[in-house]
């Protein structure tokens, strides 16, 4: 209490001084702030220290009302919560804060009237219900005190005295002139008990007393059986004083006017006669108060701060950045602790907070709520329901007859299918107890405990969802999907299969050096063509108007012109066409990477029109759509692998002066000038006019074994001896499109249907597959690829070779397949 | 009769479009052990039919021949025997039996029957071949330079007649024949095809024909005899067919009309026998077409999905038939204007059908020939073939197929040519109508 007043004056205190400033310059107003920031600062200091050491010697109810205090003074200058809320948490600022806000207030507080300030503080803050309270407190401790005259108006005035006693003793500081130097309320002491005077005579010390009991604090009764009652400081007994029988002491007590107020000492064996502060004691025993008369359990309460909210802060100076931002320091720290949660090192709410466990606790409190689910909680099973028969009084059609009453009794209790019998009772009363509850009750509960119940997570996936939406193969007919014809002849391995641009006549050529033409819808040979070397490649020409058969034949590659399949005037215009060439043979110097030779008088007359010789067997021939050039691939004959030849003019190309990589297959673009070239792992496709690379297609694969491109020039499938297909979008990336790895074996052939979105592939396994690849108009829609067919064994397996070759008929969706078991087949 | 009394019994009701023998239909109570000669005896003993008039007949419930007892029938469907059965009689066809085999030399691709009993075949040793019942070769015509892939009688007597040939080597040749000195003479050939000629077809009247080639077009021919070649559209064509030909004086006939519609190679026509201007046409490009030779109109196509390969019209049925590059045999009914309606289909096949031949009497009964090696009797009403005959073992091609009278002639890749016996006892009554 006297704390606070103090404080009070030292607010009072500052604005008072401060009157004069308005009056000067603004600019020296700066100095005043200095002033006044170094006069009060020890002040509050000096207060908080001793508010610190109170709040070790009082009451916590107090420490939390300075508590609040302190909250409440540093509130003074901040009017959002944020920054109050900060100044609560950071702890190291608190420290020094308290001096500037001060400082701030009183620099503020300078163009103010002071009772302005004081008032506007108050309706800042709650301080008047807190001072109401103060008040409160006192009203009933004097109540208290009244309660104390009734039964000692002594006692009374002596509190009274000591109050004011104290009272007078801080008085001066109350009373202080505000010009005072404020370090004086350093002197200020705590309430201290006052205690009488001891005056260090030699009288003064009790022990001196004779005859003084020396036994000390122990029970008397030990003395009960002697004749003394303890011994003096000279070790004599002290003999217990002669007692007197009851009525003697009764009449002493008659007599005696202080017996009332005597006690039993046992120690001295005598009665003694109770001091006034003793009395006293008892009597405030009695009255369930404090002994202690001196101790007032209701001390005012002692500002720490001063509960009057400054409306001008003490200092000028800006709020620094800090109360704005977040605290670095305390993100760290709490860092630091949710990074030990994090890893386990604190565990939270375990050690310090462990509530106590009750003592008694409701056994049946929560039985009859449902149960939160565990993970590992089993429900368990249901009992089944009660059925007709079960009833007391069940339908006539559900009692037992006497022969199944006595085939129940008869079976075995585990072998019998119910086991009760249905029993009809007149009324629901005559239904007498049920003998089995218990034991039912019984295996009930054996049922639940006993029985293993196994959660079984079923993983609820549809397998049909997993599978791309496709169409249905059967939406996607025509398809070939069985053995038409087959074309048999051959008598070795047939390398290679072409079907003539009007569909009725099928080239092939083997490894029994012969090439031969087929009815394709009758299977029957219609020619045959003996060469000297294994045919490896055969492609009729495109061009209707003009019937040539290319073939590849060991190192030469033979033009054919059929007799009879054609019109004589078809045949004998394919063969002007053909010989065209041997006009200007002699005008264009000869490659030595190719000539064009007339064939021997035989050859001519089985239907050979010209010889192109190389220096490396030929593997492939394919020709340009227009059916005037043609390309052959020799794979050994490093840059002049690739050949492209010129049939009207007899002539030869070398298309590339270096090829990269062993080049394995060549085709032209269906409708631009662009060819492609296969080698082992990449597909490269060159612009033909401006003799450019365009692209180069990455396959993935190990070793490219064929090629084909879609018929509208944009897509592009490989087959690979690794058994891979890959289909490229040439639009869209030099990546496959999709990779098909359905193939048992390496992948000897692939091909498109020219009219049909099909296209086959067949391989070593002997198997060919077919499928259904649509490619849209529609740039924005990715071809679609549908397995419809798998011809499984369709050839067989000779020396570890399947089948060799794939081909479309040109205009219905019949497959044809030759093998390395010499057959040809047609599928449709 | 006593017998007929024994064992369960059940009701049936006889129905017949027969209608020469037509019954009442009321139920009758049968016994269920029958099979089709008891059920047989029934209808002739309620047709009053005895001895020599007594006619045998077949039995159709739900569209398929009664091969086993009514009992066994019922049974296998799971049908009761309490309802009453409906079943279909028809007049039996006896089957088939084989004749005789005419050896080639190579792929027999054309055969041809004439009414009066001469056999014509085309082989793919380029040769036509006539023979008569015994297996007796009796000429042999080689002038084509290609495959014989067609051929049709004119005319035919005794002893002399005259026919068509269709090659490869895309010409027709007009041949005449005698027996009796055993002399045969080039007629005339046509030329205008410029791929191979696969099949042809005279018309009802007999003074028109037909061709389909793998050309794509169709041409419309006179049988008439021109006395010198018809002057050809292009001068360098006879010139080089000068030099090709110039060896004999061959008299050369152009196409009265050309027909072209189809899209692929034609590779079957056939005109129809009651209406002289109507002819059928089928081809690679999967559609039959009907067109009016006189005003040269594409009358409708019908559209599937199959390459046809052959072609037949019954006059008796009214209907089409037809092969394709499939194991079906379709029927198509040339008086609906839907296009792509089939109206019925047969399969039982193997493989292609590359033949197909309707009875010459009967409008129920059909023949197909395929590449699996077999011809096939079907009767439309029923589902399944009636019967199935072997043409060649070892899955050899039955090429060619036709159907006369009484006889079934058909040829394939095993170089047979067979003769088999079709004793329908329809034309016996006929004749005796």
């Amino acid at each position: 209490m006297p704390a606070a007043k103090a404080k009070l004056a030292t607010k009072a205190a500052a604005p008072k001084k401060a009157v004069p400033a308005p009056k000067k310059n603004v600019p020296s107003s700066k100095p005043a702030v200095s002033k006044a920031k170094s006069a009060p600062a020890p002040v509050v200091k000096a207060s908080k220290k001793r508010s610190v050491q109170q709040a070790a010697a009082e009451e916590s109810e107090e420490e939390e009302s300075d508590g609040e205090f302190g909250d409440v003074a540093i509130d003074m200058n901040s009017d959002d919560e944020e920054s109050d809320a900060e100044e609560e948490e950071d702890d190291d600022e608190v420290e020094d804060f308290p001096e500037e806000s001060q400082d701030m207030s009183s620099a503020d507080v300078e163009d103010d009237d002071e009772e302005e300030a004081d008032s506007d503080a108050s309706s800042y803050m709650d301080g008047d219900s807190l001072v109401d309270s103060q008040e409160e407190n006192n009203d009933f401790s004097d109540d208290a005190d009244e309660e104390n005259d009734d039964n000692d108006d002594d006692e009374e005035e002596e509190d009274e005295d000591n109050f004011e006693n104290e009272y007078t003793q801080i008085d001066p500081n109350f009373g202080r002139n505000l010009d005072q130097p404020v370090e004086e309320e350093d002197e200020y002491q705590p309430i201290k008990r006052v205690y009488p005077e001891i005056d260090p005579v030699y009288d003064s010390d009790s022990s001196t007393e004779e005859n003084e009991n020396t036994v000390g604090n122990v029970p008397m009764e030990w003395y009960d059986d002697f004749p003394h009652i303890g011994y003096d400081v000279n070790g004599k007994k002290v003999m217990r004083p002669a007692t007197s029988d009851e009525l003697d002491k009764f009449l002493s007590t008659m007599d005696d006017p202080d017996t009332w107020i005597s006690g039993h000492n046992a120690q001295e064996g005598k009665d003694v006669k109770l001091s006034a502060e003793e009395l006293d004691i008892i009597r405030r025993l009695e009255g369930g108060r404090i002994p202690d008369a001196e101790y007032n359990p209701y001390e005012d309460s002692v500002d720490f701060f001063t509960s009057k909210t400054e409306i001008m802060p003490l200092s000028a100076a800006p709020e620094p950045k800090r109360r704005f931002i977040p605290s670095k320091h305390e993100a760290k720290r709490i860092m630091k602790i949710v990074r030990a949660i994090r890893e386990g090192r604190i565990v939270p709410r375990k050690s310090g907070h462990v509530l106590p466990k009750p003592k008694y606790y409701n056994l049946w409190n929560d039985d009859d709520k449902p149960r939160e689910d565990h993970v590992m909680h089993i429900a368990a099973p249901k009992m089944k329901l009660p059925t007709h028969d079960e009833s007391y009084n069940p339908p006539a059609e559900y009692l037992p007859t006497e022969e199944e009453i006595n085939e129940w009794n008869e079976m075995d209790k585990e072998d019998r299918p119910k086991n009760y019998l249905p029993q009809k009772y007149d009324s629901l009363r005559n239904v007498p107890a049920y003998g089995r509850f218990i034991q039912e009750r019984f295996e009930r509960c054996l049922d639940l405990y006993l029985a293993p119940r196994v959660r079984k997570n079923r993983l609820n996936i549809d397998p049909e969802s997993l599978i791309p939406k496709l169409p249905s193969p059967r939406d996607l007919q025509p398809f070939p999907t069985r053995l038409a014809v087959e074309y048999l002849g051959h008598e070795g391995r047939v390398r290679s299969v072409s079907v003539d641009p009007t569909g009725l006549w099928l080239a092939s050529g083997g490894e029994d050096k012969t090439v031969r033409v087929w009815e394709v819808a009758t299977g029957r040979c219609m020619a045959t063509y003996r060469l000297e070397e294994l045919v490896t490649s055969v492609a009729w020409g495109p061009n209707k108007d003009v019937a040539v058969l290319a073939v590849a034949c060991g190192y030469k590659c033979g033009l054919i012109v059929p007799e009879k399949l054609f019109s004589p005037e078809l045949t004998q215009h394919s063969e002007e066409y053909v010989k065209a060439g041997f006009a200007n043979a002699g005008d264009s110097e000869a490659n030595p990477k190719a000539t064009w030779k007339q064939p021997t008088a035989s050859e001519h007359s089985q239907g050979i029109r010209v010889w192109i010789h190389m220096q490396k067997p030929v593997k492939q021939v394919t020709w340009h759509r227009k059916g005037d050039y043609f390309s052959t691939v020799a794979p050994d004959a490093n840059n002049s692998a690739v050949l492209i030849h010129q049939l009207t003019k007899h002539q030869t190309q070398q298309p590339f002066k270096k090829t990269k990589g062993a080049v394995q297959r060549v085709m032209f673009h269906p409708n631009k000038p662009m060819f492609f070239v296969a080698t082992q792992r990449y597909v490269r496709q060159y612009n033909l006019q401006r003799q450019e690379l365009v692209k180069t297609l990455m396959s993935g694969v190990k070793w490219i074994s064929s090629m084909d491109i879609h018929p509208a020039g944009d897509n592009l499938i490989i087959g690979s001896y690794d058994k891979r297909l890959c289909w490229f979008d040439l639009d869209l990336s030099s990546k496959p499109y999709k990779t098909l790895r359905y193939h048992q074996q390496a992948i000897r052939s692939v091909a498109y249907h020219k009219r049909y979105p099909l296209f086959a592939s067949c391989a070593d396994d002997g198997s060919v597959q077919i499928f259904h690849g649509m490619v849209y108009n529609d740039l924005l829609q990715n071809p679609l690829i549908v397995p419809v067919k798998i011809l499984k064994n369709v050839h067989e397996r000779v020396e570890s070779l399947g089948a060799l070759c794939v081909e479309w008929h040109p205009t219905q969706p019949w497959l044809i397949s030759s093998g390395a078991d010499h057959t040809i087949k047609l599928f449709s | 009769m006593d017998s007929l009394a024994d064992g369960p019994q059940v009701q049936v009701r006889f129905v017949t479009q027969q209608r020469q023998y037509a019954i009442p239909e009321t139920p009758i109570q049968t016994p269920a052990r029958l099979k089709r000669y008891g059920l047989s005896q029934i209808i002739n003993l309620i047709l009053q039919n005895e001895g020599e008039k007594q006619r045998p007949f077949d039995f159709l419930i739900d569209g398929e021949f009664l091969r086993t007892s009514l009992q066994e029938y019922l049974d296998d469907k799971g049908l009761s025997t309490e309802n009453i059965v409906t079943i279909e009689y028809v007049e039996s066809m006896l089957p088939p039996t084989p004749l005789s085999s005419y050896e080639h030399d190579d792929w027999v691709s054309a055969v041809q029957i004439h009414a009066q009993g001469g056999f014509l075949s085309g082989s793919y040793d380029n040769h036509v071949r006539l023979w008569n019942k015994q297996a007796e070769c009796l000429q042999v015509f080689s002038g084509h330079t290609g495959p014989v892939k067609a051929v049709q009688w004119l005319t035919s007597e005794d002893e002399t007649g005259t026919f068509l040939s269709g090659a490869m080597d895309q010409s027709i040749l007009a041949w005449e024949y005698s027996l009796l000195d055993n002399q045969h003479s080039l007629l005339y050939e046509c030329k205008g095809h410029t791929g191979a000629v696969e099949s042809i077809s005279l018309n009802a009247t007999g003074d028109r024909f037909a061709s389909g080639s793998t050309d794509a077009t169709i041409k419309v021919w006179s049988t008439k005899v021109p006395k010198v070649s018809d002057p050809m559209e292009d001068a360098g064509k006879s010139r080089k067919r000068a030099k090709t030909s110039a060896k004999d004086d061959r008299v050369y006939k152009a196409p009265l009309v050309t027909l072209t519609a189809h899209t692929g190679p034609v590779s079957a026509v056939v005109f129809n026998p009651t209406a002289k201007d109507t002819l059928y046409s089928g081809g690679w490009d999967h559609s039959v077409r009907m067109w009016d030779i006189e005003s040269h109109v594409n009358v409708w196509t019908k559209n599937c999905e199959k390459v046809v390969h052959a072609l037949d019209y019954s006059a008796h049925a009214g209907l089409l038939a037809s092969g394709h590059s499939d194991p079906v045999v379709r029927l198509w009914d040339p008086r609906v204007d839907d296009s792509s309606v089939v109206k019925q289909t047969f399969s039982g096949h193997q493989g292609w059908v590359s033949s197909v031949a309707w009875s010459p009497e009967s409008a129920y009964l059909l023949a197909s020939a395929s590449y699996d090696g077999l011809i096939k009797v079907w009767d439309i009403r029923a589902k399944g073939a009636l019967y199935t005959l072997v043409h060649a073992k070892g899955s050899k091609k039955a090429l060619a197929l036709d159907w006369e009278r009484d006889i079934m002639l058909s040829g394939g890749e095993d170089n047979q040519m067979k003769i088999h016996q079709v004793k329908s006892n329809m034309d016996s009554t006929t004749s005796s109508n």
